[in-house]
Protein backbone atom coordinates (compact mmCIF):
# COMPACT_ATOMS: atom_id res chain seq x y z
CA UNK A 1 0.00 0.00 0.00
CA UNK A 2 1.31 3.75 -0.98
CA UNK A 3 2.15 5.59 2.62
CA UNK A 4 -0.44 8.69 3.18
CA UNK A 5 2.56 10.87 2.91
CA UNK A 6 3.13 10.89 -0.77
CA UNK A 7 -0.46 11.25 -1.07
CA UNK A 8 -0.37 14.95 0.66
CA UNK A 9 3.19 15.65 -1.43
CA UNK A 10 0.42 15.64 -4.73
CA UNK A 11 -1.90 17.99 -2.94
CA UNK A 12 0.76 19.74 -2.29
CA UNK A 13 2.40 20.10 -5.48
CA UNK A 14 -1.34 20.25 -7.17
CA UNK A 15 -1.69 23.16 -4.73
CA UNK A 16 1.35 25.32 -5.70
CA UNK A 17 0.61 24.56 -9.19
CA UNK A 18 -2.75 26.20 -8.94
CA UNK A 19 -1.62 29.11 -7.07
CA UNK A 20 0.99 29.06 -9.57
CA UNK A 21 -1.35 29.43 -12.28
CA UNK A 22 -3.40 32.01 -10.65
CA UNK A 23 -0.46 34.11 -11.28
CA UNK A 24 1.24 33.25 -14.44
CA UNK A 25 -2.22 32.64 -16.89
CA UNK A 26 -3.14 35.73 -18.79
CA UNK A 27 -6.48 33.82 -19.81
CA UNK A 28 -9.34 34.68 -17.22
CA UNK A 29 -11.10 31.46 -17.44
CA UNK A 30 -7.84 29.36 -16.77
CA UNK A 31 -7.05 31.75 -14.11
CA UNK A 32 -10.84 30.31 -12.55
CA UNK A 33 -9.88 26.77 -13.50
CA UNK A 34 -6.57 26.87 -11.01
CA UNK A 35 -8.75 28.12 -8.10
CA UNK A 36 -10.74 25.03 -8.62
CA UNK A 37 -7.97 23.10 -8.96
CA UNK A 38 -6.35 24.57 -5.49
CA UNK A 39 -9.78 23.10 -4.32
CA UNK A 40 -9.82 20.01 -5.72
CA UNK A 41 -5.87 19.31 -4.10
CA UNK A 42 -7.48 19.88 -0.74
CA UNK A 43 -9.67 17.14 -1.84
CA UNK A 44 -7.08 14.76 -1.88
CA UNK A 45 -5.37 16.42 1.49
CA UNK A 46 -8.28 15.27 3.27
CA UNK A 47 -8.97 11.86 1.83
CA UNK A 48 -5.41 11.29 2.75
CA UNK A 49 -6.07 12.33 6.22
CA UNK A 50 -8.75 9.92 6.64
CA UNK A 51 -6.66 7.00 4.84
CA UNK A 52 -3.83 7.85 8.69
CA UNK A 53 -6.71 8.44 11.08
CA UNK A 54 -8.95 5.83 9.98
CA UNK A 55 -11.65 8.08 10.31
CA UNK A 56 -14.42 9.66 7.76
CA UNK A 57 -15.10 13.15 8.71
CA UNK A 58 -12.73 14.27 6.46
CA UNK A 59 -14.73 12.99 3.54
CA UNK A 60 -17.30 14.32 4.62
CA UNK A 61 -15.27 17.98 4.17
CA UNK A 62 -15.05 16.84 0.58
CA UNK A 63 -18.21 17.29 0.17
CA UNK A 64 -18.61 20.38 1.51
CA UNK A 65 -15.98 21.77 -0.76
CA UNK A 66 -17.12 20.02 -3.49
CA UNK A 67 -20.18 22.34 -3.39
CA UNK A 68 -18.35 25.01 -2.44
CA UNK A 69 -16.21 24.63 -5.51
CA UNK A 70 -18.99 24.26 -7.49
CA UNK A 71 -21.01 27.19 -6.48
CA UNK A 72 -17.72 29.37 -6.88
CA UNK A 73 -17.34 28.29 -10.65
CA UNK A 74 -21.24 28.62 -11.95
CA UNK A 75 -20.83 32.95 -10.46
CA UNK A 76 -17.53 32.66 -12.06
CA UNK A 77 -18.47 31.68 -15.59
CA UNK A 78 -21.71 34.06 -15.28
CA UNK A 79 -18.98 37.02 -14.40
CA UNK A 80 -16.44 35.75 -17.23
CA UNK A 81 -20.44 36.06 -19.15
CA UNK A 82 -20.68 39.28 -18.24
CA UNK A 83 -17.19 40.47 -19.10
CA UNK A 84 -16.77 38.93 -22.28
CA UNK A 85 -20.25 40.31 -23.82
CA UNK A 86 -19.33 43.78 -22.47
CA UNK A 87 -15.15 43.94 -24.14
CA UNK A 88 -15.42 40.71 -26.12
CA UNK A 89 -12.29 39.39 -24.47
CA UNK A 90 -11.42 36.79 -22.22
CA UNK A 91 -7.58 38.46 -21.35
CA UNK A 92 -6.25 39.49 -18.28
CA UNK A 93 -5.51 42.79 -20.26
CA UNK A 94 -8.80 43.84 -19.89
CA UNK A 95 -9.18 43.96 -16.41
CA UNK A 96 -7.39 47.23 -15.83
CA UNK A 97 -9.95 49.91 -15.85
CA UNK A 98 -9.46 50.33 -11.86
CA UNK A 99 -6.04 51.20 -10.66
CA UNK A 100 -3.96 53.07 -8.12
CA UNK B 1 -43.71 29.03 15.60
CA UNK B 2 -44.76 26.17 16.99
CA UNK B 3 -45.34 24.34 14.32
CA UNK B 4 -41.26 24.85 13.40
CA UNK B 5 -40.66 23.59 16.75
CA UNK B 6 -42.49 20.53 16.18
CA UNK B 7 -41.53 19.68 13.00
CA UNK B 8 -37.69 19.97 14.53
CA UNK B 9 -38.95 18.25 17.68
CA UNK B 10 -39.63 15.29 14.81
CA UNK B 11 -36.04 15.43 13.16
CA UNK B 12 -34.80 15.38 16.34
CA UNK B 13 -32.34 18.58 16.92
CA UNK B 14 -32.28 19.24 20.44
CA UNK B 15 -32.01 23.31 21.57
CA UNK B 16 -32.97 23.88 18.15
CA UNK B 17 -35.25 27.47 19.30
CA UNK B 18 -31.89 29.10 19.65
CA UNK B 19 -31.28 29.31 15.97
CA UNK B 20 -34.63 31.65 15.53
CA UNK B 21 -32.84 34.82 14.66
CA UNK B 22 -31.25 33.46 11.70
CA UNK B 23 -34.38 31.09 10.70
CA UNK B 24 -36.51 34.52 10.41
CA UNK B 25 -33.78 35.51 8.26
CA UNK B 26 -33.64 32.65 6.00
CA UNK B 27 -37.48 33.05 5.70
CA UNK B 28 -37.08 36.84 4.88
CA UNK B 29 -35.04 35.60 1.91
CA UNK B 30 -37.30 33.48 0.62
CA UNK B 31 -40.31 35.94 1.04
CA UNK B 32 -38.50 38.78 -0.81
CA UNK B 33 -37.26 36.07 -3.32
CA UNK B 34 -40.78 35.12 -4.33
CA UNK B 35 -42.50 38.78 -4.14
CA UNK B 36 -39.52 39.75 -6.64
CA UNK B 37 -40.99 37.48 -9.03
CA UNK B 38 -44.54 37.77 -8.64
CA UNK B 39 -44.49 41.53 -8.08
CA UNK B 40 -42.32 44.16 -8.96
CA UNK B 41 -42.97 46.89 -5.62
CA UNK B 42 -40.27 48.44 -4.63
CA UNK B 43 -41.79 49.90 -1.52
CA UNK B 44 -42.96 46.16 -0.65
CA UNK B 45 -39.93 44.69 -1.15
CA UNK B 46 -37.79 46.83 0.80
CA UNK B 47 -40.20 46.78 3.75
CA UNK B 48 -40.81 43.15 4.05
CA UNK B 49 -36.29 43.51 4.01
CA UNK B 50 -36.73 45.71 7.28
CA UNK B 51 -39.56 44.04 8.86
CA UNK B 52 -38.13 40.64 8.65
CA UNK B 53 -34.64 42.21 9.97
CA UNK B 54 -36.35 43.89 12.88
CA UNK B 55 -38.43 40.62 13.72
CA UNK B 56 -34.94 38.44 13.43
CA UNK B 57 -33.24 41.41 15.65
CA UNK B 58 -36.07 41.47 18.15
CA UNK B 59 -36.07 37.47 18.52
CA UNK B 60 -32.29 37.95 19.62
CA UNK B 61 -33.03 39.26 22.83
CA UNK B 62 -35.30 36.64 23.86
CA UNK B 63 -32.65 33.75 23.65
CA UNK B 64 -30.71 32.60 26.43
CA UNK B 65 -26.74 32.69 26.35
CA UNK B 66 -24.47 29.77 26.30
CA UNK B 67 -26.67 27.09 24.44
CA UNK B 68 -24.74 24.46 21.91
CA UNK B 69 -27.33 23.02 19.25
CA UNK B 70 -26.71 21.01 15.65
CA UNK B 71 -24.65 18.73 18.24
CA UNK B 72 -22.07 21.14 19.15
CA UNK B 73 -21.71 22.55 15.76
CA UNK B 74 -23.38 25.83 16.90
CA UNK B 75 -22.43 28.05 19.66
CA UNK B 76 -25.35 30.55 20.69
CA UNK B 77 -22.79 33.00 23.42
CA UNK B 78 -22.97 36.38 24.20
CA UNK B 79 -20.12 36.74 21.87
CA UNK B 80 -22.35 35.70 19.15
CA UNK B 81 -25.45 37.03 19.90
CA UNK B 82 -23.53 40.51 20.82
CA UNK B 83 -22.32 40.08 17.13
CA UNK B 84 -25.41 39.48 15.47
CA UNK B 85 -26.97 42.04 17.30
CA UNK B 86 -25.00 44.77 16.00
CA UNK B 87 -24.60 42.83 11.92
CA UNK B 88 -28.43 43.08 11.77
CA UNK B 89 -28.79 46.84 13.37
CA UNK B 90 -26.40 47.56 10.40
CA UNK B 91 -27.73 45.57 7.67
CA UNK B 92 -30.61 47.24 8.86
CA UNK B 93 -29.60 50.60 8.17
CA UNK B 94 -27.35 49.64 5.14
CA UNK B 95 -30.74 48.34 3.22
CA UNK B 96 -32.74 51.42 4.14
CA UNK B 97 -30.38 53.36 2.17
CA UNK B 98 -30.24 50.72 -0.82
CA UNK B 99 -33.79 51.72 -2.76
CA UNK B 100 -33.12 55.21 -3.70
CA UNK B 101 -29.55 54.85 -4.70
CA UNK B 102 -30.97 51.96 -7.05
CA UNK B 103 -33.79 54.29 -8.46
CA UNK B 104 -31.17 56.51 -9.52
CA UNK B 105 -28.92 54.55 -11.09
CA UNK B 106 -31.44 52.63 -13.10
CA UNK B 107 -29.93 49.51 -11.92
CA UNK B 108 -33.53 48.11 -9.30
CA UNK B 109 -33.39 44.47 -9.15
CA UNK B 110 -34.98 42.64 -6.14
CA UNK B 111 -32.13 40.53 -5.99
CA UNK B 112 -30.07 43.14 -3.92
CA UNK B 113 -32.28 42.59 -1.28
CA UNK B 114 -32.49 38.57 -1.02
CA UNK B 115 -28.48 38.55 -1.92
CA UNK B 116 -27.64 40.48 1.24
CA UNK B 117 -30.16 38.52 3.39
CA UNK B 118 -28.22 35.45 2.47
CA UNK B 119 -25.04 36.89 3.24
CA UNK B 120 -26.06 38.13 6.23
CA UNK B 121 -26.93 34.60 6.98
CA UNK B 122 -24.05 33.51 6.25
CA UNK B 123 -22.52 35.70 8.33
CA UNK B 124 -24.47 34.88 11.41
CA UNK B 125 -23.48 31.50 10.98
CA UNK B 126 -20.04 32.68 11.04
CA UNK B 127 -19.76 34.49 14.02
CA UNK B 128 -21.53 31.53 15.66
CA UNK B 129 -18.75 28.89 14.96
CA UNK B 130 -16.96 26.37 17.36
CA UNK B 131 -16.35 23.59 14.62
CA UNK B 132 -14.51 24.56 11.37
CA UNK B 133 -17.35 22.60 9.60
CA UNK B 134 -19.73 25.51 10.45
CA UNK B 135 -16.84 28.33 10.52
CA UNK B 136 -16.34 27.18 6.25
CA UNK B 137 -19.80 26.79 5.19
CA UNK B 138 -20.88 30.73 6.97
CA UNK B 139 -17.42 32.10 5.44
CA UNK B 140 -18.18 30.61 1.88
CA UNK B 141 -22.25 31.55 2.19
CA UNK B 142 -21.09 35.02 3.04
CA UNK B 143 -18.45 35.17 0.24
CA UNK B 144 -19.57 34.09 -2.75
CA UNK B 145 -22.96 35.75 -2.12
CA UNK B 146 -20.71 39.30 -2.06
CA UNK B 147 -19.29 38.03 -5.06
CA UNK B 148 -22.65 38.24 -6.73
CA UNK B 149 -23.38 41.48 -5.06
CA UNK B 150 -20.19 43.36 -6.26
CA UNK B 151 -20.84 42.73 -9.58
CA UNK B 152 -24.49 43.44 -10.05
CA UNK B 153 -24.22 47.09 -10.99
CA UNK B 154 -26.02 46.00 -14.30
CA UNK B 155 -27.70 49.52 -16.18
CA UNK B 156 -29.12 50.43 -19.10
CA UNK B 157 -28.82 53.68 -18.56
CA UNK B 158 -25.34 54.76 -21.56
CA UNK B 159 -24.16 57.25 -19.16
CA UNK B 160 -23.13 54.73 -16.62
CA UNK B 161 -22.24 52.10 -18.95
CA UNK B 162 -18.12 52.97 -17.63
CA UNK B 163 -19.73 51.54 -14.13
CA UNK B 164 -21.14 48.62 -15.56
CA UNK B 165 -17.87 46.78 -16.54
CA UNK B 166 -15.78 48.18 -13.88
CA UNK B 167 -18.53 46.47 -10.90
CA UNK B 168 -17.66 43.60 -12.95
CA UNK B 169 -14.00 43.43 -13.16
CA UNK B 170 -13.85 44.38 -9.37
CA UNK B 171 -16.18 41.26 -8.71
CA UNK B 172 -13.78 39.16 -11.30
CA UNK B 173 -10.88 40.05 -9.15
CA UNK B 174 -12.71 39.66 -5.59
CA UNK B 175 -13.49 36.27 -7.14
CA UNK B 176 -10.23 35.24 -8.09
CA UNK B 177 -8.62 36.08 -5.09
CA UNK B 178 -10.97 35.69 -2.37
CA UNK B 179 -11.17 31.82 -4.56
CA UNK B 180 -7.27 31.50 -3.78
CA UNK B 181 -7.89 32.72 0.21
CA UNK B 182 -10.85 29.60 0.28
CA UNK B 183 -8.52 27.12 -1.27
CA UNK B 184 -5.92 28.41 1.32
CA UNK B 185 -8.16 28.41 4.04
CA UNK B 186 -9.62 24.68 2.85
CA UNK B 187 -6.11 23.44 3.27
CA UNK B 188 -5.62 24.92 6.44
CA UNK B 189 -8.58 23.25 7.91
CA UNK B 190 -7.00 19.74 6.05
CA UNK B 191 -3.69 20.35 7.64
CA UNK B 192 -5.27 20.69 10.90
CA UNK B 193 -7.50 17.56 10.83
CA UNK B 194 -4.73 15.46 9.93
CA UNK B 195 -2.54 16.99 13.25
CA UNK B 196 -5.25 16.86 15.01
CA UNK B 197 -7.60 14.27 13.64
CA UNK B 198 -10.87 16.61 14.76
CA UNK B 199 -12.68 20.11 13.83
CA UNK B 200 -13.38 21.20 17.02
CA UNK B 201 -11.98 24.40 18.11
CA UNK B 202 -12.05 22.98 21.69
CA UNK B 203 -10.04 19.85 20.84
CA UNK B 204 -7.75 21.44 18.39
CA UNK B 205 -6.48 23.51 21.37
CA UNK B 206 -6.02 20.62 23.38
CA UNK B 207 -3.99 18.65 20.64
CA UNK B 208 -2.23 21.78 20.63
CA UNK B 209 -1.27 21.88 24.18
CA UNK B 210 -0.29 18.09 24.25
CA UNK B 211 1.75 18.30 21.22
CA UNK B 212 2.14 21.46 19.12
CA UNK B 213 3.55 19.47 15.73
CA UNK B 214 4.65 21.24 12.69
CA UNK B 215 1.17 20.20 10.90
CA UNK B 216 -0.60 21.74 13.04
CA UNK B 217 1.78 24.89 13.27
CA UNK B 218 1.48 25.25 9.55
CA UNK B 219 -2.18 24.86 9.46
CA UNK B 220 -2.35 27.90 12.25
CA UNK B 221 -0.09 30.17 10.08
CA UNK B 222 -2.44 29.49 6.58
CA UNK B 223 -5.24 29.62 8.24
CA UNK B 224 -4.23 33.13 9.54
CA UNK B 225 -2.89 33.86 5.88
CA UNK B 226 -6.20 33.36 4.77
CA UNK B 227 -8.63 35.15 7.12
CA UNK B 228 -6.39 38.09 6.49
CA UNK B 229 -7.05 37.63 3.13
CA UNK B 230 -10.49 37.54 3.46
CA UNK B 231 -10.08 40.77 5.90
CA UNK B 232 -7.52 42.48 3.48
CA UNK B 233 -4.92 42.93 5.39
CA UNK B 234 -1.87 43.84 3.41
CA UNK B 235 -0.28 41.96 1.40
CA UNK B 236 -3.04 39.98 0.52
CA UNK B 237 -5.13 43.62 0.18
CA UNK B 238 -5.02 43.87 -3.54
CA UNK B 239 -8.79 43.22 -4.29
CA UNK B 240 -9.92 45.05 -2.24
CA UNK B 241 -9.92 48.98 -3.47
CA UNK B 242 -11.28 47.51 -6.93
CA UNK B 243 -14.02 45.41 -5.43
CA UNK B 244 -14.54 48.25 -3.34
CA UNK B 245 -14.62 51.13 -5.79
CA UNK B 246 -16.26 48.65 -8.74
CA UNK B 247 -19.53 47.55 -6.53
CA UNK B 248 -22.48 49.89 -6.32
CA UNK B 249 -21.71 52.32 -3.06
CA UNK B 250 -24.43 51.00 -0.77
CA UNK B 251 -22.89 47.55 -1.70
CA UNK B 252 -19.08 48.83 -0.39
CA UNK B 253 -20.81 49.88 2.84
CA UNK B 254 -22.14 46.25 3.21
CA UNK B 255 -18.69 44.85 2.72
CA UNK B 256 -16.79 47.64 4.48
CA UNK B 257 -18.90 47.54 7.92
CA UNK B 258 -20.66 43.81 7.94
CA UNK B 259 -18.54 41.21 6.07
CA UNK B 260 -15.61 42.84 7.47
CA UNK B 261 -16.85 43.17 11.50
CA UNK B 262 -17.94 38.83 10.87
CA UNK B 263 -14.69 38.45 9.42
CA UNK B 264 -13.30 40.00 12.90
CA UNK B 265 -15.51 38.23 15.00
CA UNK B 266 -14.28 34.96 13.39
CA UNK B 267 -10.80 35.57 13.70
CA UNK B 268 -11.03 36.39 17.07
CA UNK B 269 -13.05 33.39 18.27
CA UNK B 270 -10.71 31.24 16.27
CA UNK B 271 -7.51 32.74 17.54
CA UNK B 272 -8.91 32.46 21.14
CA UNK B 273 -10.42 28.99 21.20
CA UNK B 274 -8.73 26.82 19.04
CA UNK B 275 -5.38 28.54 19.96
CA UNK B 276 -4.98 29.46 22.95
CA UNK B 277 -1.67 27.61 23.51
CA UNK B 278 0.31 29.02 20.77
CA UNK B 279 -0.87 32.23 20.97
CA UNK B 280 3.00 33.57 20.87
CA UNK B 281 2.84 32.13 17.36
CA UNK B 282 -0.09 33.98 15.93
CA UNK B 283 1.05 36.90 17.88
CA UNK B 284 4.37 37.27 15.73
CA UNK B 285 2.18 36.80 12.30
CA UNK B 286 -0.90 39.71 13.35
CA UNK B 287 1.35 41.88 14.15
CA UNK B 288 3.56 41.51 11.48
CA UNK B 289 0.08 42.00 9.09
CA UNK B 290 -0.96 44.52 11.01
CA UNK B 291 1.81 46.70 10.76
CA UNK B 292 2.33 46.23 6.53
CA UNK B 293 -1.58 47.28 6.30
CA UNK B 294 -1.35 50.13 8.55
CA UNK B 295 1.76 51.60 6.52
CA UNK B 296 0.65 50.70 3.14
CA UNK B 297 -2.89 51.37 3.33
CA UNK B 298 -2.42 55.09 4.53
CA UNK B 299 0.35 55.73 2.31
CA UNK B 300 -1.42 54.40 -1.06
CA UNK B 301 -4.80 56.32 0.36
CA UNK B 302 -2.61 59.57 0.22
CA UNK B 303 -2.38 59.79 -3.44
CA UNK B 304 -6.44 58.96 -4.12
CA UNK B 305 -8.58 61.17 -6.73
CA UNK B 306 -11.78 59.44 -5.45
CA UNK B 307 -12.67 59.65 -2.48
CA UNK B 308 -14.25 56.29 -2.41
CA UNK B 309 -11.23 55.05 -3.00
CA UNK B 310 -9.81 56.68 -0.43
CA UNK B 311 -11.70 55.27 1.97
CA UNK B 312 -11.23 51.62 0.54
CA UNK B 313 -7.48 52.06 1.60
CA UNK B 314 -8.48 53.95 4.72
CA UNK B 315 -10.39 50.28 5.50
CA UNK B 316 -7.42 48.73 4.53
CA UNK B 317 -5.65 50.88 7.43
CA UNK B 318 -8.26 50.02 9.93
CA UNK B 319 -7.62 46.31 9.55
CA UNK B 320 -4.10 47.03 10.24
CA UNK B 321 -5.54 48.99 13.60
CA UNK B 322 -8.21 46.43 14.43
CA UNK B 323 -5.71 43.38 13.97
CA UNK B 324 -2.62 45.31 15.90
CA UNK B 325 -4.79 44.77 18.65
CA UNK B 326 -4.35 40.67 18.13
CA UNK B 327 -0.18 41.05 18.69
CA UNK B 328 -1.17 41.60 22.63
CA UNK B 329 -2.93 38.43 22.68
CA UNK B 330 -4.71 39.28 26.40
CA UNK B 331 -7.58 40.55 27.99
CA UNK B 332 -6.49 43.68 27.57
CA UNK B 333 -5.93 43.23 23.55
CA UNK B 334 -9.19 41.40 22.89
CA UNK B 335 -11.28 44.21 24.61
CA UNK B 336 -9.21 46.83 22.72
CA UNK B 337 -10.29 44.58 19.03
CA UNK B 338 -14.15 43.94 20.12
CA UNK B 339 -14.10 47.56 21.12
CA UNK B 340 -12.45 49.13 17.97
CA UNK B 341 -14.78 46.49 15.57
CA UNK B 342 -18.21 47.85 17.30
CA UNK B 343 -17.42 51.56 17.00
CA UNK B 344 -15.63 51.15 13.34
CA UNK B 345 -19.78 50.10 12.23
CA UNK B 346 -20.93 53.23 13.18
CA UNK B 347 -17.97 55.52 11.37
CA UNK B 348 -17.98 53.50 8.56
CA UNK B 349 -21.84 53.32 7.70
CA UNK B 350 -21.04 57.23 7.91
CA UNK B 351 -18.77 58.03 6.03
CA UNK B 352 -19.41 55.38 3.14
CA UNK B 353 -23.67 56.90 3.23
CA UNK B 354 -22.67 60.32 2.30
CA UNK B 355 -21.27 58.97 -0.49
CA UNK B 356 -24.27 57.22 -1.37
CA UNK B 357 -26.43 59.82 -0.94
CA UNK B 358 -24.29 62.08 -2.88
CA UNK B 359 -23.85 60.01 -6.00
CA UNK B 360 -27.27 60.30 -6.16
CA UNK B 361 -26.76 63.44 -7.96
CA UNK B 362 -26.11 63.48 -11.89
CA UNK B 363 -22.80 64.01 -12.42
CA UNK B 364 -21.41 63.21 -9.19
CA UNK B 365 -18.46 61.10 -9.05
CA UNK B 366 -17.32 61.01 -5.18
CA UNK B 367 -14.04 63.11 -6.36
CA UNK B 368 -12.25 65.38 -4.23
CA UNK B 369 -12.82 68.14 -6.87
CA UNK B 370 -16.58 67.31 -6.93
CA UNK B 371 -16.50 68.18 -2.86
CA UNK B 372 -15.15 70.98 -3.14
CA UNK B 373 -17.62 74.16 -1.02
CA UNK B 374 -19.65 71.32 -0.15
CA UNK B 375 -19.79 73.18 3.43
CA UNK B 376 -21.86 76.20 1.49
CA UNK B 377 -24.08 74.28 -0.47
CA UNK B 378 -24.94 71.70 2.39
CA UNK B 379 -23.86 72.44 5.85
CA UNK B 380 -26.03 69.59 7.09
CA UNK B 381 -23.78 66.79 5.44
CA UNK B 382 -20.54 68.39 5.56
CA UNK B 383 -20.74 69.07 9.37
CA UNK B 384 -21.38 64.90 9.50
CA UNK B 385 -18.68 64.42 7.16
CA UNK B 386 -16.72 66.01 9.12
CA UNK B 387 -17.34 64.26 12.22
CA UNK B 388 -16.85 60.85 10.45
CA UNK B 389 -13.78 61.76 8.85
CA UNK B 390 -12.36 62.95 12.49
CA UNK B 391 -13.44 59.56 14.04
CA UNK B 392 -12.01 57.92 11.70
CA UNK B 393 -8.44 59.92 12.26
CA UNK B 394 -8.83 59.54 15.84
CA UNK B 395 -9.55 63.16 17.42
CA UNK B 396 -11.26 63.62 20.71
CA UNK B 397 -13.77 64.14 21.17
CA UNK B 398 -15.29 61.02 18.69
CA UNK B 399 -14.64 57.57 19.31
CA UNK B 400 -12.37 56.64 16.77
CA UNK B 401 -10.10 58.44 19.77
CA UNK B 402 -10.70 55.61 22.19
CA UNK B 403 -10.79 52.82 19.98
CA UNK B 404 -7.17 53.75 18.84
CA UNK B 405 -6.45 54.61 22.37
CA UNK B 406 -7.34 51.31 23.15
CA UNK B 407 -5.24 49.21 20.77
CA UNK B 408 -2.40 51.39 22.10
CA UNK B 409 -2.84 50.55 26.14
CA UNK B 410 -2.81 46.80 25.03
CA UNK B 411 -0.04 47.15 23.19
CA UNK B 412 2.29 49.07 25.69
CA UNK B 413 1.07 46.77 28.24
CA UNK B 414 2.21 43.42 26.22
CA UNK B 415 5.64 45.89 26.19
CA UNK B 416 5.42 45.33 21.93
CA UNK B 417 6.16 49.19 21.53
CA UNK B 418 7.11 48.73 17.86
CA UNK B 419 3.77 48.06 16.99
CA UNK B 420 2.68 51.20 19.33
CA UNK B 421 4.63 53.23 17.86
CA UNK B 422 3.85 52.32 13.89
CA UNK B 423 0.31 52.68 14.94
CA UNK B 424 0.26 56.35 16.50
CA UNK B 425 3.04 57.48 13.58
CA UNK B 426 0.63 56.16 10.77
CA UNK B 427 -2.45 57.86 12.65
CA UNK B 428 -0.57 60.87 12.11
CA UNK B 429 0.11 60.35 8.47
CA UNK B 430 -3.49 59.39 8.29
CA UNK B 431 -4.13 62.80 8.54
CA UNK B 432 -3.14 63.82 5.47
CA UNK B 433 -5.93 61.99 3.30
CA UNK B 434 -8.82 62.80 6.39
CA UNK B 435 -8.10 66.40 6.70
CA UNK B 436 -7.75 66.77 3.37
CA UNK B 437 -11.74 65.95 2.49
CA UNK B 438 -12.40 68.36 5.30
CA UNK B 439 -10.42 70.96 4.15
CA UNK B 440 -11.94 70.34 0.14
CA UNK B 441 -15.39 70.76 1.76
CA UNK B 442 -14.39 73.98 3.94
CA UNK B 443 -11.82 76.41 2.50
CA UNK B 444 -12.98 75.87 -1.46
CA UNK B 445 -15.51 77.56 -3.27
CA UNK B 446 -18.40 75.62 -5.05
CA UNK B 447 -17.54 74.63 -8.77
CA UNK B 448 -21.22 74.08 -10.03
CA UNK B 449 -24.26 74.59 -8.83
CA UNK B 450 -25.89 71.26 -7.64
CA UNK B 451 -29.31 70.62 -5.58
CA UNK B 452 -29.26 67.52 -3.89
CA UNK B 453 -31.65 65.18 -3.82
CA UNK B 454 -31.96 63.46 -0.17
CA UNK B 455 -34.73 63.15 1.93
CA UNK B 456 -36.22 62.71 5.44
CA UNK B 457 -34.81 59.46 6.52
CA UNK B 458 -31.37 59.65 4.69
CA UNK B 459 -30.41 62.89 6.77
CA UNK B 460 -31.96 61.49 9.98
CA UNK B 461 -29.69 58.27 9.33
CA UNK B 462 -26.62 60.59 8.69
CA UNK B 463 -28.12 62.75 12.08
CA UNK B 464 -27.77 59.45 13.70
CA UNK B 465 -24.84 58.00 13.04
CA UNK B 466 -23.09 61.41 13.54
CA UNK B 467 -24.38 61.44 17.17
CA UNK B 468 -23.60 58.15 18.07
CA UNK B 469 -19.98 58.15 17.08
CA UNK B 470 -20.36 61.72 19.53
CA UNK B 471 -21.88 60.07 22.13
CA UNK B 472 -19.54 57.10 22.09
CA UNK B 473 -16.41 59.95 21.92
CA UNK B 474 -17.92 61.22 25.03
CA UNK B 475 -19.42 58.59 27.23
CA UNK B 476 -17.37 55.10 25.76
CA UNK B 477 -17.68 53.21 28.81
CA UNK B 478 -21.04 50.78 28.03
CA UNK B 479 -19.04 50.04 25.10
CA UNK B 480 -15.84 49.82 26.80
CA UNK B 481 -17.91 47.57 29.72
CA UNK B 482 -19.50 44.95 27.04
CA UNK B 483 -16.10 44.41 25.03
CA UNK B 484 -14.10 43.82 28.29
CA UNK B 485 -17.44 41.16 29.64
CA UNK B 486 -17.20 39.67 25.90
CA UNK B 487 -13.36 39.19 26.05
CA UNK B 488 -13.48 37.62 29.64
CA UNK B 489 -15.85 35.47 28.39
CA UNK B 490 -14.12 34.33 25.44
CA UNK B 491 -11.08 33.65 27.93
CA UNK B 492 -13.35 31.71 30.22
CA UNK B 493 -14.22 29.40 27.73
CA UNK B 494 -10.59 28.58 26.73
CA UNK B 495 -9.82 24.74 27.48
CA UNK B 496 -13.37 24.36 28.49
Amino acid sequence: MIPYEYYIALSGLLMVLGLIGIIIRRNIIAMLISTELMLNAVNIAFVAFDMKLHDVAGQVFVFFILTIAAAEAAVGLGLIMAIYRLRKDVSVDTLTELKL
Amino acid sequence: MSIIEQLVSAVGVPNFGVLIPEIIVLITAFIVFFEELFSKNRILISATTVIGLLLSLLSIFTIKQGDLTLYGLYVVDGFSLLFKLFLLISTIIIVATYRRYFESKDIYFGEFYYLTLFALLGMMIMVSSPNLFTFYVGLELSSITTYILVGMFKTKNKKLKDFDYKSKEGAFKYLIIGGAGTAVISYAIALLYGASGTFDFMEISRAALNDANIGLIAGMVLLVLGLALKAAAVPFHHWAPDAYEGAPTPITTFMAVAVKIATFALILRVMVEAFPFISKDWALVWSILAALSMTVGNFIALRQKSIKRMLAYSSIAHTGYITAALAAPTGMGFAAFIFYTLVYIFMSIGAFAVLTFLEKTEGWNNTFDDFKGLAKRSPLIAIVMLVFMFSLLGIPPTVGFFGKLGVFLALIGSDIWWLAVVLVVMSIISAGYYLRVVSVMYMYEPVKNISFNINGVEKSILILMAVIVLILGIYPTVFWGISTQMSSLLIAGIGR
